[in-house]
Formats: structure tokens, C-alpha cells, sequence
């Protein structure tokens, strides 16, 4: 009896991975397929890889979106973590200002949060690029940095900081030798989540560039005159990108757990 | 044995957090070699008094002298005195070596080998080795050197953090409750060991806990403490023979505390009946607290005690019974080594130098001893 | 240098790049094309055909989270049962498409649904005629399923796996059979997961444009693409902003309402 529910649990989840990757599992058989077409499979080729690389628009949005998921990643780690450790270290009143305030992009749909950058950068005649698109992307990872980083400070004794001036650090120094490697694996995980978030938007990045595509932007333009085999090539490889950053993240995760 | 001289002087120091005072006018000093315990409830500013010593907090007013010096203002990180955090403060991100070589790596090589001139990169290595194994040995981890602090008990975490405060040689150890996370067993092992380490050191050592006991088994001076004011100061048999408030007197060790009247000098009436004392000065029919120690009591016949009790409980502590025994509308709490069964009629007397007399305290400090 | 003074750069940004964008919104919403006051825009919201969109949008996405909570829940708590809760692999697997370009997904739905795709090729294979999928209610509606699926699946899971094993225990203990104990205690207890799965599908598939346009071939007008029309063709960001304001306004009510049931829930459950 046992054992057949177990099995009846099981074929449930059998049937939603079905339903979760047979389009991408599609999508991956033919983008290896000889041909155009994408029900009949007309022998294995590696065509629209050599295509995709040809292809300058689509190297250029994979430029783009690297650029911009490193450097916003970058930038919202350093404000993101600088910011946790000064809420941690702040009065009540101030804390919870900055917090709700934290929260308020993670709540605003994303439509909203591109509008409303897109409408500002246009006042202060900031053309609409790349560069644009690093300070929107700046502005929703660093909430998940700091989010990150904050309970990893609160689960730290709540000396270490005095310990550190009490054997004879600076402050400067405390932090840059204590704190930041006691807090070393938020920093990381809020990085990753950073990088990833990044890399999967669409919604906010369509709003603030106009002149460079990214990934997301170019797919959409693409997928509105209807579906080409060409980005099935590009889908897989991004595919296959995300899948390894996030077995990266559990290994990390599970050795934090040990650890 | 302390020496005679003032080390640390802490001169009118108040302290406030938002609308509570936390120090009220504290003034008191710290010899040399001295283990001094600030002994006191929680919330009573033993900690923040600890803090204010090491730099993590500025008092509001008053000086505090170090050595001749006055250090408000002075850095924790340029102040020749360290800390024994209460959850101990390791770096967990380091192995134990490294936590006890941490403050070592912040001296320049000049610091660490005076003798040597410019001294090679591997001198100071070996120099920082020699002296972490040497804090090691002290501490009784020699074989712990590189294992994670995430792997070490309570016990040993508590080791690593005195070796690493005591590494840089301080002159002046702060503890702040070290002991309150470990067992009763492995604490009263601590109290001997941390005793022996500071006569072999010969520093001074301040030392905070609530636990009176620990109190009494170490220091040489306990600074009794609450609401933000000294009580008493005193080695430990003063204070226990002679406290010198309820407070203090119910603070450490168990007390009864009656509501009595000085008649005369030498008389006073409680409980129903007149009692000799030793205590004089306090003036003709003035309102006292009288103290009598449980082991004071002395159990007799019920037909030849200066009082008569029904005996309303009996408790077996090991060494000896504790009863309680109401007379004269007050129920004293007697220990004693014979035992009467409950219900039975004892007698009971004191002689007059175990009867303490004390002024009254100021109506705030009975309330909070109420709610304690 | 005080610790708290690093807060200020973050605090800087925030303000320049959330609190003043937000402020544009609210000033272009009360504005006409010539910057005057006004509150025609706002009034506009409520005319018949942006109400209609906005029921299609509500209705779509209220039937998305329906969805979604019927079919991750049982996911989410089988994940989390004593028989697969040791597979971590299997867990990340469910979770993985979330972390997957949100473009990239519907794509690959899309590519499944469409003309020539492969479910077409199926029927047409056994004699049916052609299935026209791309462009229908139906459409859209699996498309956001799909996308959304996994934010659901994720808090139930934490919510599951945070609950203390020896409740459980002491229900069965106390004589619970195992449905009452699920009705009884998980349930009640696995709520707020619930709740925030309901929060983080509801709000992006209320405010979508994309899946709607690409599954719906713009036959489904929802209020992402009405907005979106308004910056992108229209170029009337006074009637954009307020219908963003408006959508706004709307979602914080319904994530306030959602927070104050999930309060009353765990108090409720704690003085049973």
C-alpha cells in the first residue's frame, strides 16, 4: 500500500517535469535538426549553432547581456553588502525606512519599475542603451543582495565587530578582515541571485534601452513575427548556461549546510 | 595578591540609553594584579561598566583613568586591555590558530621581535607560532591548533576566546559572563582555572556575572551592583558577613529580611519581640531591615527558644535541611543539619552578632527586588 | 567613521532610482499632455473598455493562480514528503525552468503550441485537422502556468519543509488520521507558503504583456499590453502612468489583503 502511493507521488511528478520540459526538451532535439522544420526530424546537424554564431545582432544582444549582468552584478554586490552592513549597524527607526524601502522593488510589478525608470532616464535625456540598462539592473538585484547578506549578519555573534577593534583592528580593517569574510557566503549567494536575475529579465530591460538588445529584448522581437529554429540553437546554449550556474549554487548551498 | 597600586579609576561615570540610566555616578577603583567581579542582577550596568573599560561604549560623563591617563575618547583597538566576550566572539570564518594569531598579525614585526633587527618575513611567522602555541598550552588546546571553531564545544570555544584575548598581553582582562553558557560541572572547573591563569599572569582581571557564587570563589574584590549603583565593595567574606543593605544581603546568599524597629542602640524589635544586637547608631524608634543568615537560626526545644514556629515545610538540600517556620507572622527560612518533621513545634534562637541590622532601602530598589 | 554610514550609498541609489521614477509616475498621472493638473487620466481608467480589460486581465490571472496552487501544491508537498524529500536533484529540477529566461520560457511554449509545432504535427498525424492554439484564451493561460508554476512550487516547499515534524507527530498522537491531520495541521500551517505563492504569480500574471502578445497573438489585450501600448505607440505616458498607478494601487491592496489573512491564519492555528 505504501509502496503504491509512493509510486502514484512519483508519476505526479513525473507528469509536471513533463509538462515543464517538454517544450524546452523540443526546443533542444531541434535545435540539432537538419532541417527548417520543427515537428519532423530531418537528420542531426550542428547548422543553426554555425548559424548562430554567424549571426552578428545575436552576438552582439549575447555581449550586451553579459556586460550588463557582470557589471550590474558587481556594483549591486558592493552597494548591496555595504548597505546590509550599515542597516545592520543602524537605529531601529532608520533600519526599517531602508528596509520597506528595499522592498518596494521586489513588490512593484516590473512593468511599473521599466516604465517609470524609462520615463525618468527620458527627463534627464540619458540616451536609452546599455548604460541605462546597467543602472535599471543595478536597481532590482541590489535589494536581493542586501537581502541575502542581512540574515547572514544577524546570525553572527554580535561581538565579533568589537572583538575585532579589541584585538587591535581599525575599523576600516574590522570590516574588510572580520566582517566581510564572516559574511563572505551571503555575499556570494546574493551574487549568484544577482547574476541570475539579470540574466532572466525581460520586462525591465525592454523598457529602459532603446538603441543595444539584450537577449530577452532580441527573442522578443524575434518570437512576435513568429518561431524560427535559429534561436532554438540560442535557447539550448542559454539553457545549458543556467543549468550549470545552478548546480554551481546547490553544490555551494549543500556545502554551506555541511559546513 | 594585588598590589597597592590604582590601575584603573573609574571617577563619576553616568550613562544613559535614550530615557534610562544605566550608570549613576560610579566611582571606583582597580589595583593591580586585582581580580575585582561586578556582581549583579541583570539590567543593573555591569556590562555596559565592562564596556566602557574596554572602548565599546563612552560614558556620558566622569573619567576614566588607565595607568595615570585618561582614556575617554581612546579607541578600543589602542587600549591595553582586552575582551572575553559572553558568546565568546571567534571568527568563524578562521581555524583556531588563526583566531589566537589575529591580533598578533596586526603588530608591526618591530612590535612582535624588539630585539631583532629588521626581522625577516619567517622570523615573524615563527614568532606568531611560538607565542599562539604558548596561549595554547595555557588554555590547554595544544591539540586544537587547526581545527575549525565550528567544531569546538561550548568548553572550547571559551578556551580559544581567552587565548586570543590574552595573546596580545594585555594588561587588563575584561570577561563579560564567560561562563554562562557552559554546565555547572565544566563552570566550576573554569573558576579554578581562570583563577590559577590570572595569579600566573599577574594582570588584572575584571570580571561580570549574576552568579554570586562564582562571585565568591574567585575575587579578591566583588563589586556588588544594581539599578545602576555600587552597593558594597569588599572581598568576599565582608560582604557576606557584613552585607551592608537587603540587597546586598539577599543578593548573596539566602537571607531573612524582617521589617524591624530600632528601639536603642543594641535592641531591636521584630517579629513580635525584642532581639539584642550588636548594631548601634541608628538613632531611637527608627524603622530597619533585620537580616539573619538561614544557617543563624539555631534550632531548640520549643520550650526554651527565643521564639516559637510551627515547622510549614521541610526540604532535603544534601548537606542540610531547609525549613520554613512560621512565628510571629513572618516565615523564616531556617537551614539546619536535624531535621523536624512538618507540623512539629520547634524553638528557635540567634545570638545577637548574627542579627544585621540595616537602614531601609529607597522604595525603587524593594520593587525591582520584588519583580527579580 | 560610523558602521551605519554605509548604509548611504545604497540609501542614495534607492531614492535616485526607485523613489524618484515612482514620483515620475505619480506626477505624469495627474497631468495632461501639456503638464496642466488633471484627473482625466485617471478618471479614464474606469471607462468601459480599460474595465473590460482589466476584468480579462483579473480573471485570467486569478484562473493562472488557481492553477497553479492546484497543481504546486501537491507538487510542493510530495517534494517535501519523507519519499522524495532525500532527491535534491528532483527539487531543483522543478525549480529550475524559474531561473530560466522569461522570454526563453514562453518561447519554448510557444514553439510547442504553434502552427507547425510538434502537437500539430501529432494530430495532424492521427487525421485530425489542424489545431489552431497560438491566439486563443487558452493559450495565454498555459503560457502563464507554465512561467509561473515554480514560484509556487518554492514557498509551499519552504513553507512545508520549515514546519516542525513533531506537530505532525503529536497530531497523530493525539488520534488524527491522516487526512484530518493534513486538513488539520499542514494545511493551516503550509498557509503563508501559499500565500506568498499567490503574491509572486498573481502580480506578474496580472501585470503581463508578453506572454500575452506572443501566446495571444495580441488578441488577448491585458492590462500589461495596454500600458505597454501607451509608452511603446500610443506615446500617452500621462494615460500610461496612471494606468500604472492605477495597477499599482491595486496590487498593494490585494498583497495587503493576502498578508492580513495569513496573519489571522497563524493566529488562529496558534491558539488551537
Amino acid at each position: 500500500m505504501k509502496k503504491f502511493f509512493k509510486g502514484l507521488k512519483g508519476s505526479y511528478l513525473a507528469l509536471i517535469l513533463l509538462f515543464l520540459y517538454s517544450p524546452i526538451a523540443i526546443m533542444i532535439a531541434f535545435s540539432f535538426n537538419a532541417g527548417k522544420s520543427r515537428s519532423k526530424w530531418e537528420g542531426f546537424s550542428f547548422k543553426w549553432y554555425q548559424e548562430l554564431f554567424k549571426n552578428e545582432a545575436i552576438m552582439e544582444a549575447l555581449r550586451v547581456t553579459l556586460t550588463v549582468a557582470v557589471i550590474a552584478t558587481v556594483v549591486s554586490v558592493i552597494l548591496g553588502t555595504l548597505g546590509a552592513i550599515g542597516i545592520h549597524a543602524c537605529k531601529k527607526g532608520w533600519a526599517t525606512t531602508l528596509l520597506n524601502l528595499s522592498y518596494l522593488p521586489m513588490t512593484m510589478p516590473d512593468i511599473v519599475t521599466g516604465i517609470s525608470l524609462m520615463m525618468m532616464f527620458v527627463f534627464i535625456k540619458l540616451d536609452r542603451g546599455m548604460f541605462t540598462m546597467i543602472l535599471a539592473h543595478i536597481t532590482f538585484d541590489t535589494p536581493y543582495v542586501l537581502f541575502s547578506v542581512l540574515p547572514k549578519l544577524k546570525q553572527m555573534d554580535p561581538n565579533t565587530y568589537e572583538a575585532a577593534l579589541d584585538l587591535g583592528c581599525k575599523p576600516m580593517k574590522a570590516i574588510t578582515k572580520v566582517i566581510i569574510p564572516e559574511i563572505s557566503p551571503g555575499i556570494i549567494t546574493g551574487g549568484l541571485l544577482a547574476l541570475t536575475m539579470s540574466l532572466d529579465d525581460f520586462v525591465i530591460s525592454y523598457f529602459t534601452t532603446d538603441k543595444a538588445q539584450n537577449l530577452s529584448t532580441l527573442i522578443y522581437s524575434a518570437a512576435k513575427r513568429g518561431v524560427k529554429p535559429d534561436m532554438y540553437a540560442l535557447s539550448t546554449i542559454m539553457f545549458i548556461t543556467v543549468l550549470a550556474l545552478l548546480i554551481v549554487i546547490n553544490k555551494r548551498t549543500t556545502l554551506e549546510n555541511i559546513g | 595578591m594585588p598590589d597597592d597600586v590604582k590601575l584603573i579609576e573609574l571617577k563619576h561615570i553616568c550613562k544613559s540609553f535614550g530615557d534610562t540610566q544605566v550608570l549613576k555616578d560610579i566611582n571606583l577603583y582597580i589595583r593591580r594584579k586585582e581580580f575585582v567581579t561586578l556582581l549583579g542582577p541583570s539590567g543593573c550596568g555591569k556590562t555596559t561598566m565592562l564596556r566602557i573599560i574596554g572602548g565599546f561604549e563612552n560614558a556620558d560623563s566622569g573619567e576614566l583613568i588607565f595607568d595615570g591617563t585618561d582614556l575617554s575618547g581612546i579607541p578600543p583597538y589602542k587600549r591595553r586591555v582586552n575582551t572575553v566576550f559572553q558568546k565568546y566572539a571567534l571568527f568563524t570564518h578562521m581555524n583556531v590558530f588563526n583566531n589566537i594569531a589575529f591580533g598578533l598579525k596586526l603588530k608591526s614585526p618591530a612590535e612582535l621581535l624588539p630585539g631583532v633587527e629588521k626581522p625577516t618575513r619567517r622570523q615573524v611567522k615563527r614568532e606568531i607560532a611560538r607565542r599562539v602555541e604558548k596561549m595554547l598550552k595555557l588554555v590547554k588546546m595544544e591539540q586544537y591548533a587547526n581545527r575549525s571553531v565550528d567544531a569546538l564545544s561550548g568548553g572550547q570555544q571559551q578556551r580559544i576566546a581567552i587565548a586570543r584575548a590574552l595573546v596580545n598581553e594585555p594588561e587588563v582582562l575584561l570577561l563579560d559572563e564567560p561562563l554562562g553558557a557552559l554546565d555547572l560541572k565544566l563552570r566550576r572547573e573554569m573558576q579554578l582555572e581562570l583563577k590559577s591563569m590570572q595569579q600566573q599572569l599577574g594582570i588584572t582581571f575584571i570580571y561580570v556575572t549574576h552568579d554570586q557564587e562564582e562571585a565568591l570563589t574567585m575575587s579578591d574584590t566583588i563589586v556588588v551592583m544594581n539599578h545602576g549603583s555600587i552597593q558594597q565593595i569588599g572581598d568576599g567574606k565582608s560582604i557576606y558577613d557584613e552585607p551592608k543593605n537587603a540587597f546586598v544581603a539577599n543578593f548573596i546568599g539566602e537571607s531573612n529580611i524582617l521589617d524591624a524597629v530600632m528601639l536603642k542602640d543594641f535592641e531591636v524589635q521584630a517579629a513580635g519581640r525584642v532581639f539584642e544586637c550588636v548594631d548601634e547608631g541608628f538613632g531611637e524608634n527608627v524603622p530597619v531591615d533585620m537580616v539573619v543568615r538561614p544557617e543563624d537560626v539555631m534550632l531548640v526545644g520549643a520550650d526554651v527558644g527565643m521564639l516559637t514556629g510551627m515547622v510549614e515545610s521541610v526540604l532535603f538540600k544534601g548537606v542540610h535541611y531547609e525549613m520554613m517556620i512560621s512565628s510571629g507572622g513572618f516565615r523564616w527560612k531556617v537551614h539546619s543539619t536535624t531535621m523536624f518533621p512538618v507540623g512539629s513545634e520547634v524553638g528557635m534562637s540567634i545570638i545577637p552578632s548574627n542579627i544585621h541590622i540595616m537602614r531601609k532601602m529607597a522604595l525603587e530598589d524593594k520593587t525591582a527586588e520584588a519583580q527579580a | 567613521m560610523k558602521r551605519s554610514f554605509f548604509s548611504g550609498p545604497y540609501a542614495l541609489w534607492m531614492i535616485m532610482f526607485t523613489i524618484f521614477p515612482i514620483v515620475f509616475v505619480a506626477l505624469y498621472a495627474f497631468q495632461d499632455n501639456t503638464g496642466a493638473f488633471t484627473i482625466d487620466n485617471i478618471t479614464r481608467c474606469f471607462e468601459g473598455t480599460y474595465m473590460k480589460v482589466l476584468w480579462r486581465s483579473v480573471k485570467l490571472a486569478l484562473e493562472c493562480t488557481v492553477l497553479c496552487v492546484l497543481l504546486g501544491y501537491p507538487c510542493a508537498y510530495f517534494l517535501a514528503s519523507k519519499d522524495f524529500s532525500k532527491y535534491k536533484t528532483l527539487f531543483v529540477l522543478i525549480l529550475l525552468p524559474m531561473w530560466m529566461n522569461f522570454l526563453l520560457r514562453t518561447y519554448a511554449s510557444m514553439s510547442l503550441l504553434e502552427r507547425n509545432g510538434i502537437i500539430n504535427a501529432i494530430v495532424t498525424a492521427l487525421g485530425f485537422d489542424r489545431w489552431n492554439m497560438i491566439g486563443t484564451e487558452g493559450a495565454v493561460l498555459y503560457g502563464m502556468v507554465y512561467n509561473y508554476l515554480p514560484f509556487m512550487v518554492l514557498p509551499i516547499h519552504t513553507s512545508l519543509k520549515k514546519m516542525d515534524q513533531r506537530v505532525i507527530e503529536a497530531a497523530q498522537d493525539l488520534g488524527a488520521n491522516p487526512a484530518r491531520v493534513f486538513l488539520k495541521v499542514t494545511l493551516p500551517l503550509s498557509m503563508s507558503g501559499v500565500i506568498s505563492g499567490i503574491t509572486m504569480v498573481f502580480m506578474p500574471s496580472v501585470t503581463t504583456f508578453a506572454i500575452s502578445k506572443l501566446l495571444g497573438s495580441g488578441n488577448f489585450m491585458l492590462m500589461g499590453d495596454v500600458i505597454e501600448n501607451q509608452y511603446m505607440v500610443a506615446n500617452d505616458w500621462s494615460f500610461g502612468s496612471s494606468l500604472s498607478l492605477f495597477m499599482t494601487v491595486l496590487i498593494l491592496i490585494s498583497i495587503g489583503l493576502l498578508n492580513r489573512l495569513d496573519t489571522n491564519k497563524s493566529e488562529r492555528s496558534d491558539n488551537w
